[in-house]
């Protein structure tokens, strides 16, 4: 398991009535990507690095703790808290480490786990059951059959044993994940979105869209609200994409030059962003391929979505179109295919190393 | 949950009216400022021709119908003269083909996965733009219905709500836009690609005097959403 540094600040894991907190840590996390890259942030007052090249480059774990406290002193005077250290095998154990500030061994994190109290997995149900069975440490509860584990406490019961025993790194729960996004948006102070309207200035529909927007955001977070940029690309997904609502553009909008490969309009109107696998095959069930040549080593007949128990037939096709990108780095060909259901329906498919993803549907 | 805004409009003193006009005057609205525009390919099939403010229209059609390309199509025009809009519960929005049917994606703000929050989010949204596109998660319950029409009618933006199915909104809509059978021309056998779909709907409400069938191209091989046929 990967050997992690753990930073806890514990005078910044809670939320204080301005605000600060957030700043501070991410000052710290500064000060920190100084010495060491990768340093990520977990949740509010906690962040974890890789330790592993760190301890190379430094000459050891202890030289690597004793850097970065060095390094973060000035800064735990000046915000009044201290920084606690530790560096184990997994994030679960670094936590815990960092809270008693040690270097846990290499391969001695179940060992080291075993007599912490089971509250520490921060599930009261459980840690309340397992001292009425008399399982009064982690030991004791990562020395119970698995099995057994299941059938008494379910799936979560089981990744809970699972990190009891030091056989899975991250506990559920622990992370805080709108918190790299929450530190990143610290740094580029929110400004109301300004672009010119008809008359130069901002119009009052903008203005009363942007309150809207801006509170929305408040409400569910940043990445709620979205706008979209054009761009150009060979797939829908490529061509339009959706940034944050006030965030800068990242690049020029679309131009008008050609761009050899891209699917002409109509395009899908749904774009999934995260593609589904996709079971393609012919009349006798043999999965569909798509030759070096660019052309299908069968007639499609059936086609079935991952998550969607039925198979459909497929009525027409149109395609594929190969495409290979990043020819002079890392070759990625690519065959777009179009399928016409039994229901009516138009997906666009991706065919990429024998696999075939769903990349949008015609609605 | 849904938080009133207070809008705060400054009294301005007028000189009275003259009694005998007073009551030979009625207060008017003009009728654009009633309405929203919609591309004159498809006003035939609104009454009045155009969203009117205030109301609720219905697209609904099974997924992969086209009633999504149809909804963002009646809310192309008005965004692109200069009209915002909020497109909510579009989960994994096309926007290329969105930006293909017209719309100005500069004057659309995407809310695309609102979760539990969608009526929230819409509710909200309802302060600052005049046309809402929602897709809903499945069947919505009345009471949350109930509450946005009431909303979108005071803020006086035109709301379209696209759903699998007719009953999935529990209301009657202004006007309910059904699309009944659609098929995709111009992909074969490998050949040529899916180019045009021509879309049976049918189109019933309070605001039309009875069902209108009509056949739409969800769009035409020219890349435009317009009328194929109408037909009582």
């Amino acid at each position: 398991m990967e050997r992690v540094a753990v930073l806890w600040f514990p005078g910044l894991s809670e939320e204080g009535p301005h605000g600060s907190e957030a700043r501070a840590f991410a000052d710290a996390l500064d000060l920190v990507a100084v010495h060491c890259p990768f340093v990520t942030p977990v949740r509010l007052g906690l962040a974890t690095l890789p330790a592993r090249a760190p301890s190379r480059f430094y000459g050891g774990e202890e030289a690597v703790v004793a850097l970065l406290r060095a390094a973060l002193e000035d800064f735990g005077l000046r915000v009044a808290t201290p920084v606690r250290l530790g560096l184990a095998d997994g994030l679960f154990a670094g936590v815990m480490a960092a809270r008693e500030e040690l270097i846990v061994p290499p391969g001695a994190t179940p060992a080291y786990l075993a007599p912490l109290p089971v509250s520490v997995l921060r599930r009261p149900e459980l840690a309340a059951i397992c001292q009425r069975l008399g399982l009064t440490s982690l030991g004791r509860f990562a020395a119970l059959d698995a099995e057994r584990v299941f059938e008494r406490f379910g799936t979560e019961g089981v990744h809970c044993h699972r990190v009891a025993r030091g056989e899975l790194g991250e506990l559920e729960g622990i992370s805080d994940p709108r918190i790299t996004a929450r530190l990143r948006a610290l740094g580029e102070p929110p400004e109301p979105v300004a672009q010119p309207s008809f008359f130069g200035g901002t119009s009052l529909a903008e203005e009363r869209a942007a309150r809207a927007a801006i509170r929305l955001q408040e409400r569910f977070g940043p990445q709620s609200v979205q706008t979209a940029l054009l761009r150009a690309g060979h797939d829908p997904a490529e061509r339009g994409e959706l940034v944050t609502f006030g965030a800068r553009a990242s690049s020029p909008r679309a131009d008008d030059a050609p761009w050899p490969g891209a699917l002409p309009a109509p395009s899908p109107t749904t774009v999934f962003a995260t593609p589904r696998a996709v079971r393609l095959t012919d009349r006798e069930g043999a999965p569909i391929e798509v030759s070096t040549r660019g052309l299908l080593s069968a007639v499609p007949e059936r086609c079935a979505i991952a998550g969607d128990s039925r198979t459909v037939a497929v009525v027409a096709w149109a395609g594929p179109w190969p495409l290979t990108t990043r020819w002079w780095d890392r070759r990625r060909t690519r065959a777009r295919l179009q399928i016409l259901t039994e229901t009516g329906v138009g997906l666009l498919l991706a065919a990429e190393r024998g696999s075939w993803l769903l990349l949008g549907r015609y609605d | 949950m849904f938080a009133s805004s207070s809008t705060s409009r400054r009294r301005v003193e007028r000189p009275a009216l003259d009694q005998a006009l007073r009551q030979r005057v009625t207060p008017i609205i003009p009728a654009s400022a009633r309405t929203l525009p919609v591309a004159p390919a498809l006003a035939p099939l609104l009454p009045g021709g155009s969203l009117r403010r205030g109301t609720t229209t219905l697209v609904s059609g099974p997924v992969g119908s086209g009633a999504t390309s149809l909804g963002v199509s009646l809310l192309a025009h008005a965004s692109h003269v200069g009209h915002w809009c909020a497109a909510v519960g579009l989960e994994d929005p096309g926007v290329v083909a969105m930006a293909e049917l017209g719309l100005d994606l500069r004057r659309v703000v995407f809310v695309p996965r609102p979760r539990a929050g969608w009526a929230e989010a819409a509710a909200e949204l309802l302060d600052g733009v005049e046309l809402i596109l929602l897709q809903p998660p499945g069947r919505v319950p009345h009471a949350a219905a109930r509450r946005l029409v009431a909303r979108a009618r005071e803020r006086r933006a035109a709301l379209v709500v696209v759903t699998a199915t007719r009953d999935a909104w529990p209301l009657s809509p202004e006007v309910a836009v059904t699309v009944e059978h659609s098929t995709w021309q111009g992909a074969g056998t490998g050949e040529g690609r899916l180019l045009a779909r021509r879309a049976e709907i049918l189109v019933e409400g309070r605001g039309a005097t009875r069902a209108e069938r009509a056949t739409v191209w969800l769009p035409s091989s020219r890349g435009e959403v317009t009328l194929a046929g109408q037909h009582r």
